[in-house]
């Protein structure tokens, strides 16, 4: 067994290269999921929006219902 | 390796967090003695090239996460390329080898006694190669790689008194079997 063979396999232009894919796909991964945590949080938002909305049309019909039946 | 050429080091690893170019410096030091760490523990020079050069992207992806602890880089790279060497047998579980080299075998030898021969450099290799793989690790990096201790127990995870009796076992291995009496200095 001899590592004289080694200097076929030392190239730090592949290395560098192979990092920058990393780094690039890194990047693509982080920028999703931030645009994933945005688009939840949005739909976070939304779905308590309507729910409140729901909550306040349900009082209103109550009190004037209650309104309705007392006059 | 001296505080200056550690200073150093630091210096260009410090570089090279900013600026990957940099790292080129370390790697073309490194290289060879990385490459061969791994050749030993595989015996196949394509995947030793193939897991030399994920180690070094490893090291480099994740050099911003590095800390001088008091040991030479070096340390942190072997570090990194055994875990890529067990990582590499864990996927194809294969068993693992650690071949010693007969021109280092041949070194021990010399460092150990005046009398030897060529018969027992080869029962000497034959022999160690038949010993459990990480305890010629720690030999290799012991007497081959000439590392301290605490460096081994760093590159190999364990901790410095396990280091210490895993050497002590296997050179006693050596001396009751061939009476060989290599230096512990533990």
């Amino acid at each position: 067994m001899s590592a004289r063979g080694s200097e076929r396999y030392r190239n730090y232009g592949s290395v560098l290269k192979q990092h920058g894919e990393g780094k690039k796909i890194k990047t693509i991964t982080r920028i999703f999921t931030f645009f994933f945590i945005i688009i939840a949080l949005i739909l976070v938002f939304i779905v308590v929006s309507r729910w409140e909305e729901k909550q306040t049309i349900k009082k209103t019909s109550m009190v004037s219902h209650q309104y309705a039946n007392k006059s | 390796m001296s505080e200056d050429e550690i200073r150093k080091e630091l210096l260009i690893i410090e570089r090279s967090k900013k600026d990957a170019q940099a790292f080129g410096e370390l790697y073309e030091k490194y290289f060879d003695r990385i490459f061969n760490y791994i050749l030993r523990q595989t015996d196949d020079e394509e995947l030793a090239g193939d897991l030399c050069s994920q180690s070094f992207v490893n090291a480099l992806n994740n050099l911003k996460k590095y800390e001088f602890r008091g040991f030479p880089f070096s340390a942190w790279l072997y570090k990194i390329a055994g875990n890529e060497v067990n990582k590499h047998y864990r996927k194809n579980k294969g068993k693992k080898i650690f071949s010693i080299e007969e021109l280092k075998v041949r070194e021990l030898v010399e460092q150990a006694t005046d009398d030897w021969d060529e018969e027992l450099i080869t029962r000497l290799l034959h022999y160690m190669n038949e010993l459990p793989t990480e305890m010629v690790q720690v030999l290799e990096l012991r007497f081959f790689e000439d590392k301290d201790f605490k460096e081994i127990a760093f590159i190999l995870d364990m901790t410095e008194s396990g280091a210490k009796m895993r050497t002590y076992r296997a050179l006693d291995k050596l001396r009751t079997n061939f009476n060989l009496k290599v230096r512990y200095n533990g």
